[in-house]
């Protein structure tokens, strides 16, 4: 019993540790405000214009009468906006800005050191069926969003210290008008691809024995060993999980909040997701990132397979040997289009 | 320099509203917006109530102008904090960050359309020419280029909401602190309060009870 209490104590302070910073910043313990009102009663003929039982308790949340009609009106002053500007222009943006660059800076050091990844064998010119055109068209729709919302996003927060210097004040009010609108209107579509690109790859993405032993040698990436995986490889499967669904979840559900003020949510819950917000889309950026550079400079023929949608046998015995291994034995079937779309060679008539 | 500095003495207040009319009218603000609104503590129970008049208080190190993503803030050299309208894009950080809520904006549309934000200018209007038809149109009156203080305070019936620089709005207040005097000495304080140390005379009748 004992340690159940002390279970939930643990959590319920953690709660409380967490959601003080985003609750008011008094010096002491503010009394209840029925209680202060009584003391102010008191004191006003005890002490008059001594005013402290009012106002120790002004900061935050406590809410008064106002005739003045509109959201948290009535709040006279609200500490979490400090807390947020402290967060937003500090620490967030300071180490997800620089997370971003190490990111970057990362992956050229790896192009420098690597190259684009060659296949070891000659392509055999059989193509195998990789994606079919509605599992491209999923793909795309939220690549092409996120690309949108991750430019338009990185204008909005970081355009003032990097791009006012440039273009000045007028020129980039305009780019962050563009970059703002498309962001609120491309952002619903994003998740909406999100969903579907989840339902499309769903049944590729199960996590596998045979994915551990990928983790553990990072898919050979390092050593240049060759490790056999699924349809999906572990990294892969970790995007899915760790970057479709729950960045997708955090990034997307923390956006509608902030992109529905219509509901009348408070200031503290904007604020909460705006951190949030900015928070899972640095992570979300580094992982494209990575995802982009795997799909197109690092490794060699990837980007077909979402553009044309079929590979070389070659490329598929290299990168995905179990999924080959499973077609050729049947238990995949070879073409899942409904019509195929075999590109047909031209000029052969005569 | 003068730094202008807005005051409100929470003894004078009386709450009526006066400051939010004047600055509606002299401002044409638009439906919606409040540039000033007053906030009633502890409304309704005797000695503990307490009215303040409440607006953008033109901080020394304003957080809306800190978050700003366009820096459409900037600062008078009277310390007023003002905005530019046509740099404005509408996305709320001030209005987040702003401990008084002064900020607000037309609207509070889906998809993030709130139009232009619109705040108490301390009757300072905004970058365009002074008095010029395009400053009047986006911010209102601007004031104290005609050599005026802000109309809140200068219609105020009790001199409670006092506006203008720093230092001698601290004398005024100061000199009405000494002449208030303290504890039972003070004029009126029987009839407001009753005598020092007994109960209030008269109590008005406990707030009816809702029963759920």
């Amino acid at each position: 019993m004992k340690s159940v209490y002390a279970k939930f104590a643990g959590i319920v302070g953690v709660l409380t540790l967490s959601l003080s910073v985003f609750a008011q910043q008094s010096s002491g313990p503010t009394l209840p405000p029925a209680e202060l009102a009584k003391q102010q009663t008191e004191r006003t003929t005890q002490q008059p214009y001594n005013n402290q039982p009012v106002w120790s308790n002004a900061r935050g949340a406590t809410s008064g009468y106002t005739s003045i009609p509109g959201p948290e009106a009535g709040v006279l002053i609200q500490d979490g906006g400090q807390t947020w500007r402290a967060l937003k222009n500090g620490t967030v943006s300071v180490y997800g800005g620089w997370a971003l660059v190490a990111m970057m800076l990362v992956i050229g050091g790896f192009y420098a050191w690597k190259g684009t990844i060659q296949l070891h064998e000659s392509p055999t010119g059989r193509m195998v069926e990789r994606f079919t055109l509605l599992e491209r068209m999923a793909h795309w729709s939220t690549a092409i969003s996120f690309s949108v919302l991750a430019i338009s996003g990185l204008i909005l927060a970081f355009g003032k210290n990097i791009l006012i210097p440039v273009f000045g004040f007028h020129l980039f009010s305009w780019l962050a008008t563009i970059a703002k609108t498309l962001h609120n209107f491309i952002g619903p579509l994003f998740i909406i691809s999100c969903v579907i690109t989840f339902v499309v790859f769903l049944r590729d993405n199960w996590p596998k024995a045979v994915d551990f032993k990928w983790v553990a040698s990072f898919g050979g990436l390092l050593s240049g060993k060759h490790v056999p995986s699924e349809k999906f490889n572990a990294g892969e499967k970790i995007w899915f999980w760790g970057g479709l669904m729950v960045l997708g979840i955090v990034v997307g559900a923390s956006g509608l909040v902030l992109n529905f003020p219509n509901f009348g949510q408070t200031r503290a819950t904007m604020q909460l997701a705006s951190l949030i917000h900015l928070g899972g889309s640095i992570l979300f950026m580094v992982g494209a990132l990575g995802h982009i550079y795997m799909g197109t400079l690092g490794m060699a023929g990837a980007f077909n397979a979402m553009k044309t949608g079929s590979v070389d046998e070659a490329w598929a015995k290299e990168h995905h040997e179990i999924w080959l291994n499973d077609i050729k034995a049947g238990k995949i079937p070879a073409v899942r289009s409904k019509t195929h779309a075999q590109p047909q060679p031209v000029g052969g008539d005569d | 320099m003068a730094r202008m500095k807005f005051i409100c003495d929470a003894e004078r207040c009386i709450e009526c509203n006066g400051c939010v009319t004047a600055c509606k009218n002299e401002h044409d603000v638009p439906w919606g917006v409040n540039r000033r609104r007053v906030v009633t503590l502890n409304d309704g129970i005797v000695g503990a109530e307490r009215s303040i008049s409440v607006a953008c208080m033109h901080c020394s190190d304003a957080p809306c102008q800190a978050v700003c993503p366009v820096n459409c803030f900037y600062k008078t050299e009277d310390g007023v904090v003002l905005h530019d309208k046509d740099l404005c894009i509408g996305c709320g950080y001030c209005f987040y960050a702003c401990p008084f809520g002064a900020p607000q904006f037309p609207q509070a549309g889906a998809f993030g359309l709130r139009g232009k934000m619109d705040k108490c200018t301390f009757c300072a209007g905004g970058p365009e020419k002074d008095n010029s038809k395009a400053e009047n149109e986006k911010y209102g009156r601007n004031r104290l280029a005609e050599g005026k203080l802000p109309a809140c305070a200068e219609m105020c019936s009790t001199k409670a909401l006092l506006a203008g620089d720093g230092d001698v709005l601290s004398d005024i207040y100061r000199e009405r602190v000494m002449r208030r005097g303290r504890g039972g000495d003070l004029w009126g304080h029987a009839t407001a309060y009753g005598v020092p140390g007994a109960k209030p005379a008269a109590q008005p009748a406990a707030p009816v009870q809702q029963k759920s």
